[in-house]
């Protein structure tokens, strides 16, 4: 009888160990299922359920079933979903100091942009870990440009535009009031239909080349200027609910396989926002306004008081922002010493390159 | 010589008329045609005779190659076969029948007097199709109906992205001068674009139902399809699960008999819903 029970509790306590514990993720995305960004999405969580060994499951809400960015976020605090992926609108009611990769005419190209990122992703993840969320990887919307009905050739242009504000974004208010422009709030779901009105409230939008064709807003506007406003960011994040209930090989898996997908994702934003850039064209869309036509000290005056803006509500705080700048200003010295070396011309000065045109943004 | 030259080539000319009033004489044929199909809902045996009818269709272009109507016809049989027969089991068919589909409503709309509609300029495209009237409906209708569609099927292609806005101009067209037209098939064109899609990206969930709203109005709920795309998008969308399982279980118990004149697109719907269901836990 004793053999027995002992037989019993061994195999029970087997039993126990043999079935390993398994994690539902739940995650939410406005990307649509079938598009391009989608499908790497796809792959990643079949990724992830095959070498975890079926111990992490995926529960996808795409195209914005869970709604849109802020709602995702109360649900995931909440604890009815633990994870997903957001723009920049939604990573600053997480972490809005990560915005600063967002200042307007901060980047010259996707090099810049992708070394500062690099250098400040230890300080981003413990942001996004004392918000409560752990951050898996970086995509990217692109570069953002206005498009409009009007002619854009010059900065006093656009503050003659009746100019679309993406309605509770702080850092396109901040841009805006340090352009001295005075913009049309609108929740983006009303910029179609006042795009289309015979005497709509706006005239004029922001957004990457590829939204504007997946928006369908390019039909209906006619100028797009080549000057990117700035470098739109995109987050994958969990809740820190749920990963700290993950082993840590699993922590693991999800960092490193997020982090690979979502470098896949921001190399192919870019990509479709370049090709998107010939099918605008193609149908009528006419870019204007370049980085050699512009009073870049007037830009930069624009950037530098949006900032100050931001640093007030401690939305980007100065400290920041100031870290980012004197990076970048390193980073286009040791370049162009680099080049300079290379072609055996005098080297620019810190300053000089910290200021320069950013003529080479390239999409 | 010149004379039978003359005699040969007017006997050519006037066989090639003959021909060409012939199939003229037999488009009734193709309508009734259309009709007994929709009243089957045996849907193998539909399925099975449509391809027929579209070789004889294309025969009959061959012959009559300005024939806006015939186009128009292939055009509809093609979305018919891609929609109902193909697209949930063989999506790359599907997608090569909504692109032939397309190509014929396209040159349908050239006969019409439209010129170069998927690459005109946007401005100069809805010039064009503001001109276009009531007898243009039906073309523009099965134009932009498979376009939507094929457009649908490669969505991670931006230059299929861009095109949207041209087939959303043709059924809004149809809606302006016929919104009554195939048992209200452009609202649910809307029911679709507005329902399926978050409102951050377009979407608006009040106009879809509306839209899905006046489609069963114009049926008197008996067309099956409207429910079907309700739950299949705005449903989903919406993440309202009990909506979309009341809507497919009274799709799939609704009787046979329900609409005769539309027996075929009833059986479609109803196959449709049993496969929806079918992803109920997937997607909820």
């Amino acid at each position: 009888m004793v053999l027995r029970a002992l037989f019993l509790i061994l195999l029970f306590g087997f039993s126990i160990n043999s079935i390993a514990e398994t994690y539902t993720l739940k995650f939410a995305t406005l990307m649509p299922t079938g598009t391009a960004w989608s499908k790497i999405l796809d792959d990643w969580v079949k990724e992830v359920e095959q070498k975890s060994n079926g111990r992490i499951k995926f529960k996808m809400y795409s195209g914005g079933v869970m709604g849109d960015e802020p709602d995702v976020l109360r649900k995931i605090r909440k604890g009815q979903l633990h994870g997903g992926m957001f723009t920049g609108y939604g990573i600053g009611r997480i972490y809005s100091p990560a915005r600063v990769l967002e200042m307007p005419f901060l980047f010259k190209n996707v090099e810049e942009s992708d070394y500062i990122r690099e250098q400040i992703m230890p300080d981003l993840e413990t942001g996004f870990r004392e918000s409560g969320f752990e951050l898996l990887g970086w995509p990217e919307v692109g570069f953002i440009h206005f498009f409009s009905t009007q002619r854009i050739t010059s900065v006093d242009d656009i503050r003659k535009l009746r100019i679309w504000l993406w309605q509770g974004d702080p850092l396109g208010e901040a841009f805006f009031k340090a352009a001295n422009i005075d913009p049309i709030p609108l929740s983006i779901i009303d910029v179609y239909t006042q795009l289309s009105a015979k005497h709509g409230s706006i005239d004029t939008v922001y957004t990457s080349t590829f939204g504007a064709i997946a928006l369908q807003w390019y039909s209906k506007l006619k100028y797009a200027t080549r000057i990117p406003l700035t470098n739109a960011i995109g987050g994958l994040v969990v809740s820190n609910r749920f990963y700290n209930k993950l082993p840590a090989d699993l922590q693991q898996l999800l960092k490193t396989t997020g982090k690979a997908m979502s470098d896949e994702i921001r190399l192919d934003a870019r990509e479709e926002n370049r090709k998107s850039i010939g099918i605008l064209e193609k149908n009528g869309i006419e870019f204007m306004f370049d980085w050699d036509e512009v009073n870049m000290e007037e830009l930069l005056a624009i950037r530098d008081n949006a900032a100050s803006y931001l640093e007030q509500t401690n939305y980007i705080p100065a400290e920041i922002f100031a870290r980012t700048e004197k990076m970048l200003a390193d980073y286009r010295n040791r370049t162009a010493n680099q080049l300079n070396d290379e072609s055996g011309t005098t080297a620019t000065t810190t300053e000089q390159s910290a200021q320069s045109p950013a003529k080479d943004i390239s999409d | 010589m010149r004379l039978i030259l003359i005699l040969i080539a007017s006997l050519i000319s006037t066989a090639c008329s003959m021909d060409k009033m012939l199939v003229r004489s037999s488009v009734p044929l193709i309508e009734n045609g259309v009709v007994a199909l929709n009243h089957e809902t045996d849907l193998d045996l539909a399925e099975d005779s449509i391809p027929a009818n579209l070789n004889m269709l294309q025969g009959m272009i061959n012959i009559d190659p300005e024939n806006a109507l015939l186009h128009t016809y292939a055009a509809q049989a093609f979305y018919g076969l891609a929609y109902g027969f193909n697209e949930d089991s063989r999506p790359e068919r599907a997608s090569d029948f909504y692109l032939r589909g397309l190509k014929h409503g396209l040159v349908a709309l050239e006969i019409d007097g439209t010129r170069d509609l998927a690459n005109a300029p946007i401005a100069d495209f809805e010039k064009q199709v503001s001109q276009l009237g009531k007898g243009d409906v039906a073309a523009m209708f099965w134009t932009a109906s498979n376009w939507a569609k094929w457009i649908d099927m490669h969505r991670d292609d931006p230059e299929a992205l861009a095109q949207l806005s041209r087939a959303t101009a043709l059924m809004q067209r149809v809606i302006e001068l016929e919104d009554t037209f195939y048992y209200g098939g452009a609202h649910m064109y809307f029911g679709v674009y507005y329902g399926s899609r978050s409102p951050v990206l377009g979407g608006n969930y009040d106009k879809s139902r509306q839209h899905f709203d006046r489609a069963r109005e114009i049926t008197s709920r008996k067309l099956l399809i409207p429910d079907l795309l309700q739950a299949q998008y705005l449903a989903r969308q919406q993440h309202d699960r009990d909506d979309f399982h009341q809507r497919l279980s009274y799709i799939i118990s609704a009787p046979d008999d329900l609409m005769p004149e539309l027996g075929l697109q009833n059986q479609i719907a109803k196959r449709k819903a049993a496969l929806l269901l079918k992803k109920e836990s997937e997607w909820f």
